[in-house]
């Protein structure tokens, strides 16, 4: 019985066809839907900062220098390319691309920054219309994530009253 | 309805010791006990009921009711319900008597809402640590509400060791992990061993602590979580998306449409397909039979390509978000995943016959890893090892989700409850996941996939879900909260009790026969170690490595 079953295993093997792929001495090209390196285009972002309040992962910031100039820029580190943040953009600015080959010793290879000259409106989270009640905007008005050392700032403690500063870089206006 | 009268038994027997009730929908039941009588309550319900322990929950709700919370979630698998018996605690005297020593399957979670709540389990049996490392100061509870996610208590101390118990008498001690050729992850089990002979083993496991749940509490949002509890585990992580997002659903009423509730079935199917035939390479690998290992490996890749064609990745889906899926299975998606399936089952069936049949695989798994039916309802074994003894559960007839609820399968149950038998029900488990994506690919009529969310959800609303991950069932608990995230979001993955199950499983066997032991419960440590503050990781694993290689090096020496 034994036997036979070994011989059984042996046909299994010998039979077998290959799914080992020739890459990378052959390309091996992503299909359709692959979610890679998400491309920021800077001509279509009306820097709404919907993708930067929805991204899991917090790769995206937002810096207000002023009332006109909004500063969007994309960390590339932890990055885990769920394409949420081209699920929300309302202006297709973002494409999921078939990018994986993405090691680098430099980030800012893969670090995008987008300098946006906004028109005024700044109290409605720039006009982000979010799909869902879950995706509304969790910051309006200025923001000032910290570009520096690339940090989302959860809440700054001058426009949330009474509500403790969760992260460790506590903001003040005046 | 079945909840009102087990609520009617309950109260006769209890009287006031219930304290009000809810059932809130056919298939969830929230009780509150008195605290006193949480220990009798839950014995009755676990023994006389025949209820099923999930999981113990603690919980901080001082910011809100002023309480602390304890739930003990039970199944009543016969009658398709999930319940959580709740207690509340006073915010300056948090004990709860222990229900551990009438049931053994809470032993680990008590001790872990003592660790990181800090609500002490009164006559707990066995109070040690569980989840904080040894060097954490006592008196800090990282998951109350207090402690902020990122904070590291000052006298944090790295360089503490943990203390280990004596072993018994006559017997040598053979540590086995963190890290060994047949652990994907780092756990230690320290074994006392007589001759060959395993007599017994203590457990350290929370090595790769990730503080997932205090970050999705503090942090993220309703949206953002899918894609954080996905990342759970590498293996069965859409389980743990859709049991995520399901428990959302069912606290705050939503209901996905009929086309995401089969997309989703399709995809877990999916996952427990790649997730069985890896399983049955690496057993084979584990005995040294490496060339069904290759062979396995062989025939599951086209399914993780197919994966990758439908949700743009092979293994990360990103599938569900709370109300929906997001990706959509088109037609020309279909037809292909149809001819994969087609030659999926031809080709597993070669393997199913030769195996079935191979006395080398049988003469070192037949007898090993026992675990009866009994070990099974004491510790409360999930999946494949409780249905190989025998014991009938699948949370997707059970508790049915997604749309399970509207194909056929059968439920595949051996009774050895050895390691063999746990080879058959997955190798069987194969056909049937077949059956069911072929039957929903069938069944999916055109439609949305996501339900529109136009209010926000109310908070305080508990909710439950079970999904059936390939390893056994996968609970999550969530409480909703303000600031569009949860209160309290509990994860229990199969292996938080199949591991438990382990000592006893590989009590009295042959040291030769550890790794197969406990590689057929299929262990997936990240997925019960998700807890604790993210920094500490690099640390904590420092700590292991370094006592335990000197230990190595030392026992090396001396010979
Ligand atoms: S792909 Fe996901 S993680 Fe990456 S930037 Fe977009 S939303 Fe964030
Ligand atoms: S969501 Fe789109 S438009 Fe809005 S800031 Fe991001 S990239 Fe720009």
């Amino acid at each position: 019985m034994s036997l036979l079953s070994k011989v059984k295993e042996a046909w299994v093997g010998l039979r077998a066809g290959r799914v080992t792929l020739a890459y990378p001495a052959a390309p091996a090209p992503a299909p359709e839907r692959f979610r890679g390196r998400p491309i920021f285009d800077a001509a279509k972002c009306i820097g709404c900062a919907g993708c930067a309040n929805n991204c899991p992962a917090r790769e995206i910031l937002v810096y207000d220098v002023c009332q006109e100039i909004r500063i969007l820029k994309y960390l590339g580190r932890r990055c885990t390319y769920c394409g949420r943040c081209a699920d929300v953009c309302p202006e297709n600015a973002i494409t999921m691309s078939r990018e994986f080959e993405t090691a680098t010793p430099r980030i800012g290879d893969l670090q995008q920054r987008i300098e946006l000259f906004m028109s005024t409106c700044q109290r409605c989270g720039r006009c982000f219309d979010p799909p869902s009640k879950l995706d509304e905007l969790k910051l309006r008005g200025y923001r000032f994530d910290d570009l520096e050392n690339e940090r989302w700032i959860f809440r700054s403690s001058a426009y949330l009253e009474g509500q403790p500063v969760v992260d460790d870089v506590p903001l003040e206006m005046d | 309805m079945k909840a009102r009268e087990k609520e009617r038994t309950l109260r006769e027997r209890f009287g006031a010791a219930i304290r009000r009730t809810d059932v809130t929908s056919p298939g969830r039941w929230c009780l509150y006990v008195a605290p006193e009588a949480i220990r009798e309550v839950c014995r009755f319900v676990f023994r006389e009921m025949d209820a099923r322990y999930v999981i113990s929950v603690g919980m901080d709700d001082r910011p809100y009711s002023g309480r602390f919370l304890v739930s003990h979630n039970f199944a009543f698998d016969r009658d398709g319900i999930l319940a959580a018996f709740l207690a509340e605690l006073p915010p300056d005297r948090p004990e709860i008597p222990s229900i551990a020593g009438e049931v053994p399957a809470a032993g680990w979670a008590e001790r872990e809402f003592r660790d990181l709540v800090g609500i002490e389990p009164k006559g707990h049996p066995y109070p040690k640590r569980l989840v904080l490392p040894d060097g954490w100061p006592d008196g800090v509870h990282p998951l109350r509400k207090d402690h902020a996610w990122n904070e590291v208590p000052e006298d944090w101390d790295d360089e503490v060791t943990f203390r280990f118990d004596d072993p018994p008498e006559g017997c040598t001690v053979v540590p086995f992990g963190p890290f060994h050729p047949t652990l994907d992850e780092p756990a230690h089990f320290r074994l006392y061993v007589e001759g060959e002979t395993v007599r017994g083993c203590e457990y350290r496991g929370f090595m790769v602590h990730r503080g997932i749940e205090k970050l999705a509490e503090s942090v993220m949002s309703y949206n953002d979580i899918p894609m954080l509890a996905e990342r759970i585990c590498g293996i069965c992580g859409c389980v743990h998306n859709v049991a995520y997002a399901q428990a959302v659903e069912s606290a705050a009423g939503i209901q996905p449409p009929p086309r995401a509730e089969y997309i989703r079935t399709v995809m877990l199917e999916l996952e427990r397909l790649h997730s069985h035939l890896l399983w049955v390479g690496l057993a084979c690998h584990i005995l040294g039979f490496d060339t069904l290992f290759m062979q396995a490996f062989r025939i599951r890749e086209p399914l993780m390509w197919i994966a990758e064609k439908i949700s743009g990745n092979r293994k990360t889906y990103s599938l569900c978000l709370v109300g929906g899926v997001r990706w959509e299975i088109t037609p020309p998606l279909a037809a292909e995943l149809r001819g994969i399936l087609d030659r999926l089952e031809k080709e597993w069936n070669e393997v199913a016959q030769a195996v079935g049949r191979d006395r080398n695989i049988q003469r070192r798994t037949r007898g090993v890893g026992m675990a009866d039916a009994r070990l099974v309802k004491e510790l409360g074994l999930l999946g494949p090892v409780a249905r190989a003894a025998g014991v009938d559960i699948d949370c997707r007839r059970d508790h049915p989700y997604a749309a399970y609820d509207r194909v056929e399968f059968d439920v595949v149950v051996e009774l050895d409850g050895d390691v063999w038998s746990r080879v058959l029900v997955r190798v069987r488990e194969v056909f049937e996941s077949i059956r069911i994506i072929r039957q929903c690919l069938e069944k999916m009529e055109p439609g949305p996939i996501q339900t529109p969310i136009d209010e926000e959800l109310l908070p305080g609303r508990i909710g439950l879900s079970s999904v059936e991950a390939p390893r056994g069932e996968s609970h999550h608990f969530v409480v909703t909260g303000e600031n569009n995230r949860p209160r309290r979001w509990r994860v229990r993955a199969p292996t938080y009790q199949n591991l438990q199950g382990v000592p006893a499983m590989i009590r009295d066997q042959t040291l030769a026969d550890m790794t197969i032991a406990l590689g057929s419960i299929d262990p997936c440590f990240s997925c019960t170690d998700r807890l604790e503050t993210v920094d500490l990781r690099t640390g904590l694993v420092k700590v292991w490595s370094q006592a335990e290689l000197e230990q190595l090096v030392r026992a090396r020496k001396s010979h």
